[in-house]
């Protein structure tokens, strides 16, 4: 005999949970199991428990409401299906529900009880067949990403071969090459530099869908690798007759970034740009605040080619998208440049689009968030409500004695402290700053905590026990100390008769911030 | 004064042949192995300056190959610079503690190599050298 659905009712008014039950009891014995509970709270802990088959919602609950019901009854069972239980006037409402993700919505007082156990029936069928959809999507992708990873490894090697040789040739290693014989030699290496880049693009996607794309986020010059990039992409500007200029704003604030991605996600950026605009067309670099909006920062490229096609400034963005027209784009790569970017600049918490005037050309824009210590401490100051307690800022410094193996090695480590302080720290409206600057074999990491001395004592003692615990620590040997800090929070006068003010307290971080970074540089060198 | 001489050790026939090549031009001597085995026997045999060794290797990886040189005082003072297809991750870590002085991902820069051979070695830098070496430290 087949098992009785388990379902589960939450509603609070008895009359509505009365009918509910009645249309149950129609059906033949032991199809049906209900459970009728009154609050979310006592949903919540049984739906924990797990064996539901499917829950019965009211979305006015004396604990729960609206949408809300909805998102905590998935977070705790997500596997479970949800019909959201409405009155007559809230249906727009029951909509917003079926966008989060439940099945279906019954109208109270609407509610047929013939048709209430097939709907039932029909929600669990529906969503256990979308939960298979997307676990044969995952797994293809999976599969996908997995075949290109493995394919991409191992193409590496023949290349590289190819690669040594050809440039043994060129280098004259074995004697003297005729001028037609070194023509052809170039060619060759050109389209071996062209698919080791390809390969390049292919592995870097495959990381970036493993989340093994290590993004290091830190206070970043954005001149610096506007520098960088244009440096890099002139010879390829000059190679096609473009002119390649910068306008980069005065006086720019740092952007909370990755130095190395920025500049990535200007490099290919600028190498697309060159790609699609004709010989004699001119490429622009322009930085400047985001009009209405001064905690971003815009990065834009802009060039005079042919531009994107209408209805296709999203599509550009997808994976492996390349430009309809192929005699326009040539041979020019697998289409992942744009796809990487916007990995990229999501990861670091940006935006990016295009726009376009066909024939005219394309500019494509980037916004990353600012550096603002002001920003990264509102939570923490908001929560004081205007009237700040203690505040104390804890620093932690992580130092390889040995040294580090390379930059790999010291960014793998920093992000595995950077995680390991984070689980440490209890209270959510403490703050982990960003990397703020680095003082020789030593890695510093600051956190802004809303505690006293004792406070901060005590959170450095979980800090140093996990650190201690973990295997890492040893096998890199790696040595942490850690100091605290009372920040200045009580600065009244008569300007500020209730105590010290946002700018007050952020300043006083920061000052703390660069004091501790400019003395440890000059002790470390 | 004798060339230098490098011990490669890669499964490879051609990137033997290849780096051969580039390292005659710049003036070393070089010898080879292809496999776990033979590599410590080689690097008995030859008592090469510098050993370049790859970590995947028939009859046992390169890390294995790494302890067992260090097992030997004679060898245990050759410098190693690994030079391996594998990621850096946990890899770099792995080899620098067995003993490795240097750890470079394939495909490696030839510039970038050949420099690295000369620090490894004392000999002095040629322009644009500490372009390359800035960014690597070597360990004792």
């Amino acid at each position: 005999m087949k098992k009785p659905l388990e379902v589960l009712v939450v509603e609070d008014n008895a009359g509505d949970a009365r009918l509910l039950r009645e249309m149950f009891s129609k059906e033949k014995p032991g199809s049906f199991n209900l459970t009728h509970l009154l609050r979310m709270s006592e949903a919540l802990v049984h739906l924990q428990k797990g064996g539901v088959d499917i829950v019965l919602l009211d979305m006015g609950l004396p604990d729960g409401h609206g949408l809300d019901t909805v998102r905590r009854a998935q977070a705790v069972a997500p596997g479970v299906p949800v019909i959201v239980l409405t009155g007559l006037d809230d249906e727009a409402l029951a909509a917003e529900a079926m966008k989060e993700g439940a099945q279906d919505y019954l109208i109270k007082g609407q509610i047929e009880s013939r048709a209430l156990p097939r709907a039932l029936r029909h929600a669990i069928e529906r969503h256990r067949m979308q939960a298979e959809t997307e676990l044969l999507r995952i797994n293809q992708l999976q599969f996908k990403d997995n075949f290109l990873s493995h394919v991409s490894h191992e193409l590496r090697s023949p290349l590289n071969a190819i690669y040594q040789f050809v440039t043994i040739l060129l280098d004259k290693l074995v004697g003297d090459l005729n001028s037609e014989q070194r023509e052809y030699l170039e060619i060759v290496f050109r389209n071996v530099k062209q698919l080791q880049a390809m390969i390049h693009d292919l592995l870097e996607v495959t990381r970036g869908q493993d989340g093994k794309l290590a993004i290091e986020l830190q206070a970043t010059l954005v001149g610096d690798a506007i520098v960088d990039a244009v440096d890099t992409l002139q010879g390829a500007a000059v190679l096609k007759e473009i002119v390649l200029s910068t306008q980069v704003a005065l006086d720019l604030p740092r952007v909370c970034a990755d130095p190395t991605r920025l500049r990535q996600i200007l490099i290919i950026l600028l190498d697309n740009a060159i790609k699609f605009t004709p010989p004699n067309g001119a490429v622009k670099v322009r930085a400047q605040l985001l009009e209405g909006d001064t905690n971003q920062l815009l990065l834009q490229v802009s060039d005079n080619g042919s531009g994107i096609s209408e209805g296709m400034t999203e599509q550009i963005f997808e994976r492996l998208f390349q430009a309809s027209d192929p005699a326009q784009a040539g041979r020019q790569g697998l289409g992942l440049g744009l796809h990487i970017c916007k990995e990229l600049v999501l990861r670091q918490g940006g935006r990016i689009w295009a726009t376009s005037t066909p024939g005219e050309g394309a500019v494509l824009s980037v916004t990353l968030p600012v550096f603002s210590m002001r920003n990264l401490l509102a939570p923490m100051l908001k929560a004081t409500n205007g009237a700040p307690g203690p505040m104390m800022l804890l620093i932690a410094q992580v130092v390889s004695p040995a040294g580090w193996v390379s930059d790999a090695a010291r960014a793998e480590h920093s992000q595995w402290a950077r995680e390991l302080l984070r689980r440490c720290m209890h209270s959510e409206q403490d703050v982990l700053l960003p990397k703020m600057g680095s003082a020789g074999a030593a890695e510093l990491f600051f956190v802004a905590v809303a505690t006293d001395p004792k406070g901060c004592e005590s959170l450095t003692r979980r800090i140093r026990q996990q650190f201690d615990e973990r295997e890492l620590t040893q096998k890199a040997g790696l040595v942490l100390s850690t100091s605290c800090h009372s920040v200045e929070t009580a600065q009244q006068n008569r300007d500020n008769p209730r105590g010290a003010s946002f700018e007050w307290v952020t300043a006083m971080f920061q000052t703390l911030v660069n004091e501790e970074l400019s003395s440890r540089i000059a002790a470390n060198g | 004064m004798a060339n230098k001489k490098i011990l490669l050790v890669d499964d490879d026939p051609d990137v033997r042949l290849a780096m051969h090549v580039r390292l005659k031009a710049n003036g070393y001597d070089t010898a080879f192995a292809s496999d776990a085995l033979s590599s410590v026997s080689e690097a008995r045999k030859q008592q090469p300056d510098v050993i370049i060794l790859d970590l995947g290797l028939p009859g046992g990886d390169g890390f294995t190959v790494i302890e067992r040189l260090k097992r030997h005082p004679s060898l245990a003072v050759i410098p190693i610079i690994v030079v391996s297809g594998r990621g850096v991750s946990g890899n770099q870590e792995r080899a620098i503690k067995a003993g490795a002085k240097v750890y470079l991902q394939k495909p490696v820069d030839n510039i970038e190599l050949l420099a690295i051979i000369r620090q490894t070695l004392g000999e002095p830098e040629q322009p644009g050298d500490s372009d390359v070496t800035g960014n690597w430290k070597l360990f004792a």
